[in-house]
């Protein structure tokens, strides 16, 4: 526990808690801003800016007697400073005195900024910083009005310099603060930026290879100061003051990133509110301030022109465009004939509202077939049961604590839990990392484990001895699915929940399991009875009726034999695919952009997405189109809006009681606050505005008895003479139509590939970068051939989603034969 | 690479320091001397020497002005014209000294040879005009001796040139 303070600040005293920082402590606790530009609370003060200078003092106490030294009037002496200090490097403790608004404090603050501005271009009318330019605000508030600077010796540097494909420095706004190279080396852990020569020639500079390419690029230009960094999508898109920022959550990955969509009304794009950029929302229980570059960039999917605008029915064997009410029809005569025998499969990006109307129509027709797409994940009974604890921070790990990622290569599947787990790690907590191959996570880990292919569960099993992890104050276990069969998966998660038990981990703050779904509610799908080994018992024995929302199903060679074996498909899409071709009617659905709903993330916290842009052609939500079709079986007309649909679940599933709108929307306190409303770090970073949303509490912490099951693994796929064990893997980058349709990220996607160990590559005469065919379980892909000797002997390692066509998303033994490069004929 | 070459040169420079990144610099100027200036190729050959980024090298062979970043003359001279230096006539014979070789501020003559700029203190000032060529100091200068040491710099330079033909470049 941190002891409270006494400190005067302008010659009022407040309690402050010892230690903290002053910039923190004077705008927390007194209101009082100290103007900054390099410091930013997520990263260590350097003092490089100046902009903080205060003028300190201490009281004065007798050395003998210990006694505070008084004036005449009885008032404490203080000792004050000969120069001004920083205040963003100096802690608080007792006794201080700070003054902030004397004479000579504020001259100081004119002369940094006659300093900062003596080169600084005047863009500002051009410039995507203008209107939240920390150094255009506090230039306002306590700058000089005039240069004394000659114009003429302004210097004149690179406007464009690209120091990726995505983000672009202006050497000329640039102010030299270096909060893109910290974050880079303090929060990324990747320094490929860094300052060049020095003095007024002070340049940010990268010449590494490759250049500034991280997942978290676009961060760095939320909290520059000035207009420096710029994301080659947002530049030159809009002004700042046209935008409207719509809160949201990215419907990219297990995190639930919360994020604003910054919306305009928008010319070039026919006159409709389009979304010009995402922002990062505080929440410091979730993502801090900040979001992946999928996030940021992967947007555009959702006015993308290759959507679905309007219903389709299958007429003479051709899907043809019909009304959606005829759409409705044939979906509801099909369903009519096939009484129960009626299946579900939901998607990643399937909302809470969207499963409990499909959960409301099974019951209806009496069926219990509720799958999750995609088929190969265990069941949520043990994140249920000790799930990381509810108000629990990953921010808040360090020495003494423990962070073992099993499974999962976190970079590429939650790159803000890489983020949270890295800075974990750097804070003192024993970080360890176990997979059957190497992964970047791994740089940061006190230990690494590698295990084979079926290892992972033994692995698991025999931790519970592990003294690091035993001893641990706090211990948080991630739990991935990379190399697993879906039944492995599920053990694994048991076992994670048996080592949570048996070392006294669970129920407490902190502490607990994260599984790391595929998806943005593939939380809240399981929380709303979906299951992944319902649709694997589907893709066995198809039933009549097959609802499919938002999964692209036929992406497996059993998906697509299950569409295929289905008397009547319903598909409810966003984009055509693979899954809408082989559907008798296919129903356009709106996407998070364009409808209110609800995501439960991984850590079970349930967030609300609002409306920010108009429906593209004639979708609809799914939970309304879903009710539609149940209308016409008889159900009562659809509920009016989603807070409706959220009301009857918050009554229905126990687990959210309470969940209301209004209640979601409220936001929680965030210390300290970044978000731009306050406004008061700089950045651009949204406040709070629209809910940080509820986390349900694990069973483990209402004092459940918790009791642990042996586990066994299962048995692991063996290769046989002549074929290796082909590995899905997660990439962050891939070509699904909700990400592909971004085209600025096209050049970071990378080419179908498979990565093999140099020794199989050997073996079967694959070439790096020749092209060769992989081929199981009836299905084959053509990939280029990625030697890579960080890769396991004897599997193939095949990123998921990159090349065209159907293949099993579990380990499978396979065959990899090179393909004979076409030799061009004259 | 300077790894192979100067294998046992790089160990002593690592048995100084506890961590191998402080040794960026002496590495630099192991660099410098080899290539003749801090080539992009150099900061990644040290950035894996030492385990970091090429950026972070090239970002310290930038802030130190004695690292050079662009090819420059066999013979590299700083002179200083600082007020003190100016007062004993520095500045004027900075002039001369550029006048003689034919070239302007910073520049390099057109065989190669000079590189000549004017810099900030070098803490000789009782002893200006001076100079720094390659790292060695050139006091009491003026226009006479310094139109001997040229021509003994260019002689050096043939000397050097002839050696290097044959074959049996003696040892600096």
């Amino acid at each position: 526990m941190t002891t409270t303070v006494t400190i005067h600040i302008d010659g009022v005293p407040y309690a402050v808690p010892d230690g903290m920082n002053l910039v923190d402590a004077a705008r927390i606790y007194a209101g009082v801003e100290i103007p900054i530009f390099c410091y930013h609370p997520k990263m260590k003060p350097v003092g490089m800016c100046r902009m903080c200078l205060v003028d300190l003092g201490f009281e004065v106490r007798d050395r003998a007697t210990g006694e505070l030294a008084l004036n005449p009037d009885g008032t404490p002496q203080v000792r004050w400073g000969r120069k001004l200090e920083t205040g963003c490097t100096t802690t608080v403790r007792a006794g201080m005195y700070v003054r902030t608004r004397t004479e000579q404090v504020q001259e100081a603050r004119r002369d940094v900024l006659e300093f900062l501005l003596s080169s600084h271009p005047l863009d500002c009318p051009v410039c995507d910083k203008g209107g939240e330019c920390p150094l255009q605000n506090l230039t306002m508030r306590h700058g000089p009005g005039t240069s004394r600077m000659a114009y003429d010796d302004k210097l004149h540097l690179d406007k464009h310099v690209p120091l990726g494909d995505l983000i672009y420095l202006d050497r000329e706004r640039c102010i030299q603060c270096a909060r893109c190279v910290r974050f880079q080396d303090e929060v990324v852990g990747d320094d490929v930026l860094a300052f060049h020569e020095r003095g007024r020639r002070l340049q940010i500079i990268t010449t590494s290879t490759p250049g500034f390419d991280t997942y978290f690029s676009g961060n760095t230009t939320d909290i520059c100061p000035v207009g420096a960094l710029t994301t080659a999508d947002f530049r030159f898109g809009a002004r700042p003051w046209e935008l409207t920022n719509v809160p949201s959550i990215s419907p990219h990955g297990p995190v639930g990133e919360n994020i604003a969509l910054s919306m305009r009304l928008d010319r070039d794009s026919g006159g409709v509110q389009v979304i010009k950029r995402v922002i990062p929302r505080q929440n410091e229980d979730v993502n801090e301030i900040w979001i992946s570059d999928k996030t940021r960039f992967g947007h555009h999917f959702t006015l993308s022109p290759d959507r679905l605008r309007e219903a389709l029915a299958r007429k003479r064997g051709e899907l043809t465009p019909v009304a959606l009410d005829d759409a409705l029809k044939a979906a509801a005569k099909a369903l009519k004939e096939a009484g129960n025998s009626v299946g579900f499969i939901g998607g990643p990006m399937t909302s809470n509202e969207d499963f409990f109307a499909l959960r409301e129509l099974a019951a209806h027709v009496g069926s219990r077939k509720l799958g999750l797409w995609p088929a190969t994940l265990g069941d949520a009974a043990p994140a249920a049961e000790v799930g990381i604890a509810s108000g629990s921070r990953l921010t808040e790990l360090g020495k003494g604590d423990a962070v073992l990622v099993v499974a999962s290569d976190l970079e590429e599947e939650a790159p803000i839990w890489f983020l949270q787990a890295k800075q974990a790690a750097d804070r003192g907590a024993a970080l360890i990392v176990a997979n059957l191959r190497e992964t970047k996570l791994d740089r940061y880990a006190s230990r690494t484990v590698r295990y084979g292919l079926g290892g992972a569960v033994g692995f698991l099993d025999g931790a519970a001895s592990d003294e690091t992890l035993a001893q641990a104050a706090n211990l948080v276990v991630f739990v991935g699915n990379e190399g697993l069969g879906a039944d492995e998966h599920g053990v694994l998660l048991r076992a994670a929940a048996n080592l949570l038990i048996t070392t006294g981990h669970a129920g407490r703050r902190n502490n607990g399991l994260i599984p790391v779904w595929p998806g943005a509610n593939t939380q809240g799908g399981f929380d709303l009875g979906f299951e992944s080994a319902a649709t694997r018992a589907m893709l066995q024995s198809a039933p009549d009726v097959l609802i499919v929302v938002g999964a692209d199903v036929a992406e497996t060679p059993a998906g697509a034999a299950a569409l295929d074996a289905a008397k009547f498909v319903i598909a409810l899409s966003l984009f055509p695919d693979a899954t809408t071709a082989k559907a008798d009617v296919v129903l356009p659905i709106q996407s998070f952009a364009e409808r209110d709903g609800t995501f439960t993330n991984a850590m079970r916290r349930v967030q609300r997405f609002y409306t920010a842009q108009g429906p593209v052609g004639e979708s609809l939500p799914a939970w309304q189109v879903i009710g539609l079709l149940g209308q016409r079986l008889g159900m009562d007309r659809p509920r009016r809006s989603a807070a409706l649909v959220m009301k009857a679940l918050a009554e229905s599933v126990k687990l959210y009681a309470g969940m209301s709108y209004p209640a979601l929307a409220e936001a929680a306190v965030q210390t300290p606050p970044i978000g731009i409303s306050p406004g008061f770090y700089g950045g651009t970073a949204a406040a709070p505005t629209g809910g940080t949303g509820l986390q349900w509490p694990s069973k483990a912490e209402s004092r459940a008895k918790l009791s642990v099951t042996p586990v066994e693994a299962p048995q692991a796929v063996h290769a046989g003479a002549g074929e290796l064990v082909i590995v899905p893997l997660r990439r962050l980058y891939d070509r699904a139509p909700e990400f592909f349709a971004s085209a600025v990220m096209h050049g970071r996607i990378p080419q179908p590939f498979v990565a093999l160990h140099p020794s199989d590559a050997a073996r079967l005469g694959a070439v790096d970068g020749g092209r060769v065919k992989l081929s199981a379980g009836g299905a084959s892909l053509d990939v280029t051939a990625v030697v890579d000797a960080t890769a396991p002997e004897g599997l193939a390692l095949l990123p998921q989603r990159l090349a065209p066509g159907a293949f099993p998303q579990e380990p499978v033994a396979g065959r990899v034969e090179p393909v004979a490069e076409a030799v061009a004929a004259d | 690479m300077l790894k192979d070459k100067y294998a046992d040169r790089i160990e002593k420079i690592f048995a100084k320091y506890a961590d191998k990144r402080s040794a960026v610099m002496s590495l630099l100027y192991l660099a410098q001397e080899e290539y003749g200036y801090v080539t992009e190729d150099a900061c990644a050959e040290i950035a894996a020497l030492i385990g970091t980024d090429p950026t972070q090298v090239r970002s310290i062979a930038g802030f130190y002005t004695m690292f050079r970043e662009e090819p420059k003359g066999r013979y590299w001279l700083q002179v200083c014209t600082d007020l003190p230096c100016a007062l004993r006539g520095a500045d004027k014979f900075y002039e001369e000294l550029l006048q003689e070789l034919g070239i302007e501020d910073g520049g390099t003559t057109p065989d190669g040879m000079f590189t000549v700029e004017h810099v900030m203190c070098l803490a000789a000032c009782d002893r200006a005009p001076m100079l720094q060529c390659n790292f060695h100091y050139h006091e009491h200068l003026d226009m006479d001796t310094m139109r001997a040491l040229i021509a003994q710099w260019r002689a050096e330079a043939g000397v050097l040139a002839e050696a290097a033909a044959v074959g049996d470049a003696p040892a600096e």
